[in-house]
């Protein structure tokens, strides 16, 4: 109850502040439009196709129909296109991160003629949209024989992913004072180990931030792997997801599930990075 | 423990030169340190010692091996930063072991010299923090600490206790003193801080925008300083400098005190008159007259500003005084206390006879 209470006051004061009430109202609103999908999504998934048919959306499932997520994993042949998005996903995200933290120090901290020209390409890389790139990179996938291969998305991926992220990274390492890696330096640690044993550590936050949207990204990335993996043997869990749509009758409740369970996997990796990302905004403040 | 040789030294950056040529002797477990006004070059001086910057020309040798070509590690030298530089995600202990560990050396090698530097700067109960849970005199002395496990030949310092208020300033002084004599070890040190530099120093190296102006004791360089930059930069308050002109068997001082100066130079030259502000004394019998424009008391001593035929000079009383500005005061210049440069040139005329005792 006081807890309650004090969210409405300024710290220290007494009185109810009309801005932080207002400030709340819209931030519950903002929560109330934001969940509502997701409660139709969850309503839905457990509804037989009947019930979905019939009775009006927001309400709640009457008998559970769990057997709509057991259905689903076997149309949208969720074994394959789940075992893909790992492969893709486990490989490409940590071997982004890593190739862009490694260029990103490079660009940052180590004294190069190119460095300014070369920051410029990569900012450069992160103003084209892959959209209009489709066909091109279509054309030079087949090119190397890599359709329907995960080298052939998983380049693609690091190369439209590695600019924002080395734009990001440089940013932050170039606000790391100088002297750190002349400390360092010192000491006798070589770039590579000052990279690993000084700018990864004190990059951890900024790291599973990207880690969690990269994550994300990739997982559900549709258009690239919809032209690149054309064998449904190849396909990932946004392409399985096509399969439900395409059918003359759907079946609403099967559909949801599936997305259910596409979505799951990108908000557990969320809910198990952010903790980090939070730890790591306070480290060196307080004890951890 | 080693000597340091700096000889003919130059920095330039791009097009820009900024560092004309500096030799400084440095001998073995001698504490040296580097003043000068701000922009000078002292940090580019110590960072080239280092090895963090590239040396343009000339060489800098440690125990007589050149090692201007050397990476920073192979030096044998150790730095403390003006902002200390900790590892940030590192406990103090793994801190001060880095260098160690980075060296091939055992885990229980690292954790005695650990715990013989955490016990010289009475770390021992802060090893398991890290640098975001200390204090800022803490900090410093972890990176103190960091320096000392290594046992390098030369200790480089940067303005290590710019970042602490007063009272710490003046206990880390004597720590770090107290330290030196307890390693003896070769010691470079950059302050822009006089005080600091008198108080510490075996030897300080006066800079100004990329020169040595001067080398010497601390003493030396109170007492005998080489030139106008150098009596002005050394001492709190500063020097006053008159202009004066030289006559036969004295010299007139701001146009009115004439005072009984036997000098090298012929009469009627123009020079430069200096004199520190507790050389000058409250007179009234004095003809010498001057009005006052501030009194600063410091509890200990009385600061005034003066202003003399125009020209503003500080003086320190020692006997608590009472008066206001606007007050006319008499004044009167220790004999044999001054010092006298040439106006041009700014060097000090050493056959003025002044400073015999
Ligand atoms: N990377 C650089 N590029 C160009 N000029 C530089 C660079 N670093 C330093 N300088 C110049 O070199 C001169 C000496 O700088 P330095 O940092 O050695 O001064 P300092 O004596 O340490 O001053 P402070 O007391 O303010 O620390 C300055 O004029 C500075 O502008
Ligand atoms: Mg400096």
């Amino acid at each position: 109850m006081t807890l309650f209470s004090q969210a409405f006051r300024r710290v220290g004061s007494a009185k109810v502040d009309p801005v932080l009430v207002a400030l709340w109202i819209s931030l519950i609103l903002l929560a109330l439009i934001w969940i509502t999908p997701f409660v139709f999504i969850v309503f839905t998934a457990l509804k037989s196709n009947a019930t979905v048919m019939g009775a009006s959306a927001f309400m709640p499932p009457t008998e559970l129909a769990f057997e709509n997520f057991a259905a689903a994993w076997r149309r949208g042949n969720f074994s394959t296109t789940a075992f893909n998005g790992v492969v893709i996903t486990v490989i490409k995200v940590p071997l982004g991160l890593f190739i862009s933290a490694m260029a990103a120090y490079a660009l940052a901290k180590v004294p190069m003629r190119m460095n300014k020209a070369l920051f410029a390409l990569f900012l450069f890389g992160t103003m084209l949209p892959f959209q209009v790139m489709l066909a091109p990179i279509f054309r030079q996938v087949n090119a190397f024989g890599l359709i329907n291969t995960y080298p052939g998305i998983i380049l693609p991926y690091l190369a439209f992913g590695i600019p924002y992220q080395v734009f990001i990274l440089y940013g932050f390492f170039s606000a790391v004072p100088k002297e750190l890696s002349e400390a360092a330096r010192i000491d006798g640690a070589s770039h590579f180990t000052i990279f690993r044993r000084i700018f990864l550590p004190i990059s951890l936050p900024v790291l599973s931030a990207l880690l969690i949207l990269d994550f994300v990204a990739t997982w559900n990335e549709f258009a690239m792997a919809l032209v690149i993996l054309q064998d449904p043997k190849m396909w990932t869990l946004p392409l399985g997801l096509m399969s439900f749509q395409s059918q003359f009758s759907s079946d609403y409740g099967e559909l949801n599930a599936a997305i259910i369970m596409t979505v799951l996997p990108a908000a557990l990796v969320y809910l198990m990075f952010q903790r980090y990302f939070v730890a790591g905004l306070t480290s060196g403040a307080v004890k951890e | 423990m080693a000597s340091v040789d700096i000889s003919g030294v130059k920095k330039s950056y791009g097009a820009v030169a900024v560092m004309h040529g500096v030799d400084v002797a440095i001998g073995d477990g001698e504490f040296v340190i580097l003043v000068g006004p701000s922009g000078c070059g002292k940090s580019t001086l110590l960072r080239m010692v280092a090895g963090l910057e590239t040396v343009t020309g000339g060489q800098i040798a440690i125990d007589g091996r050149r090692v201007n070509e050397l990476e920073p590690k192979d030096r044998d030298i150790a730095m403390v930063f003006q902002n200390y530089a900790l590892y940030p995600q590192m406990t103090v202990a793994q801190n001060m072991g880095f260098a160690l560990e980075l060296a091939g050396r055992s885990k229980a090698e690292i954790k005695a010299e650990v715990d013989k530097a955490a016990e010289i700067l009475s770390l021992t109960a802060l090893l398991d923090r890290k640098p975001g849970q200390l204090s800022g005199g803490q900090r410093q002395r972890v990176a103190m600490g960091r320096a000392i496990v290594r046992h390098p030949k030369v200790f480089l310092f940067d303005e290590p206790l710019s970042n602490l208020d007063a009272k710490l300033r003046v206990k880390m002084r004597a720590e770090i003193k107290a330290l030196h004599q307890r390693l003896k070890s070769t010691i470079i040190y950059v302050t822009h801080d006089q005080i600091e530099a008198m108080t510490m120093a075996d030897k300080i190296v006066v800079m100004n925008a990329g020169r040595v102006e001067q080398i010497g004791t601390p003493l030396e360089l109170y007492d005998n300083p080489a030139n106008l930059f150098v009596a002005t930069f050394m001492g709190s308050p500063a020097m006053n400098i008159l202009p004066a002109v030289t006559q036969a068997g004295a010299v007139l001082v701001a146009g009115v005190a004439t005072l009984p100066i036997v000098v090298s130079v012929p009469p009627g030259t123009k020079i430069a008159y200096g004199i520190r502000p507790d050389e000058i004394t409250i007179d009234p019998e004095s003809p010498v007259k001057a009005e006052v424009v501030v009194v600063e008391p410091t509890g200990s001593e009385t600061h005034i500003t003066a202003r003399l035929a125009g020209h503003e000079i500080t003086l320190i009383s020692k006997a608590r005084v009472a008066l206001a500005p606007g007050d006319q005061i008499g004044l009167s210049f220790s004999p044999n206390k001054h010092h006298l440069f040439d106006d041009a040139t700014g060097r000090r005329l050493e056959a003025s006879g002044g400073m015999a005792a």
